[in-house]
């Protein structure tokens, strides 16, 4: 089954698996998407669950692989105060002309994209000339209990919905010709946030 | 008080309350699970394979449980080691036959308490070391 049809079945389910991670996480994604600015393409809308933590007034244009996710955003969609419009399409192969936007935002993306140093490419190649990326992902730890635990749970995950959980996301970002300006410890050294300059 | 109105006051407290005490339930859980299961004339080795072997299995259907509420991360990290140093540790104390069932549960728990702990100090000090 391909990614797409994954998202689209569990859709139904998706926001009762993510409410934990958003009671954790809200007030950090707040204060890291603060920053936002001009034009926004929010990478991975998903459900549309970190909307809320996005700072009002904004121009987003929101994309996600599934369609049954992207339907099930637009009511959050209506409720924020600013524009926002969404779009079926793939991170790795984006349908925007060059140096378009100001900022990327992503939450919990490249541990599920195929190729996540395309995908990020991507991303610079959107962005305008000194446009930022600002990520929100979890990465593999450099504690060896802690990457234990996560390169034996990455096995399930992949296997059922394609998320890795093993994934160097700071050296792809770098990888990818971004210049990392921070990255800023969530939890653990798991979860990040990630600011990232073209 | 009803059940509903319980298990709402247990999903919206505090996360420094709730970590530790998901981490001593959990310990508990799996080491009372695993001394029901491991006969007492096992082998040693054995018994901390499969007692391991139980408590990650467990492990995935306690995540399933708690992640919703508590966070995947938050809750998968202790889990995973609380499960498996458990599990082995209780499957060992079961194959020996002397040690109470209920000696192995507060055991389970104290290590779930433990692990939560340490995990708790490892954060703090992840999140500030930047």
């Amino acid at each position: 089954m391909d990614q797409r049809n994954k998202y689209d079945q569990v859709a139904k389910v998706f926001d009762f698996f993510r409410k934990g991670d958003m009671r954790r996480w809200g007030r950090v994604q707040k204060d890291h998407f603060k920053q936002m600015h001009g034009k926004i393409l929010h990478i991975g809308v998903g459900t549309g669950m970190e909307i809320i933590n996005f700072p009002p007034g904004l121009d987003i244009t929101g994309i996600d692989l599934s369609a049954k996710m992207l339907e099930r955003a637009l009511w959050r969609a209506k409720q924020y105060q600013g524009k926002i419009r969404f779009c079926l399409m793939n991170a790795e192969t984006l349908a925007f002309p060059d140096d378009t936007f100001d900022t990327v935002a992503t939450v919990c993306v490249f541990c599920t994209v195929a190729h996540p140093v395309a995908g990020l490419k991507e991303c610079k190649r959107v962005l305008k000339p000194g446009g930022k990326l600002l990520l929100f992902e979890h990465v593999m730890s450099k504690n060896l209990i802690y990457g234990l635990s996560l390169k034996f749970m990455s096995l399930f995950t992949n296997a059922l919905e394609g998320t890795h959980l093993d994934r160097d996301t700071v050296e792809n970002v770098r990888k990818a010709g971004f210049k990392v300006q921070s990255e800023k410890n969530v939890y653990l050294d798991i979860v990040k946030a990630i600011e990232g300059v073209k | 008080m009803t059940i509903s109105r319980s298990l709402y006051i247990l999903i919206h407290m505090n996360f420094k309350i709730i970590d530790p005490l998901t981490g001593i339930c959990s310990g508990a859980i799996i080491a009372f699970a695993v001394s029901q299961i491991i006969p007492t004339d096992w082998n040693m080795f054995l018994a901390m394979a499969v007692g391991g072997g139980i408590g990650m299995v467990l492990k995935f259907v306690l995540l399933l449980l708690l992640a919703p509420f508590f966070g995947a991360f938050e809750v998968m990290i202790p889990l995973s080691i609380i499960a498996m140093s458990v599990g082995m540790l209780s499957g060992m104390a079961s194959a020996q036959g002397s040690v109470p069932d209920g000696c192995i549960s507060v055991t389970g728990g104290i290590i779930g308490l433990a692990v939560s702990a340490a995990i708790y100090f490892s954060n703090k000090k992840l999140v500030r070391l930047q």
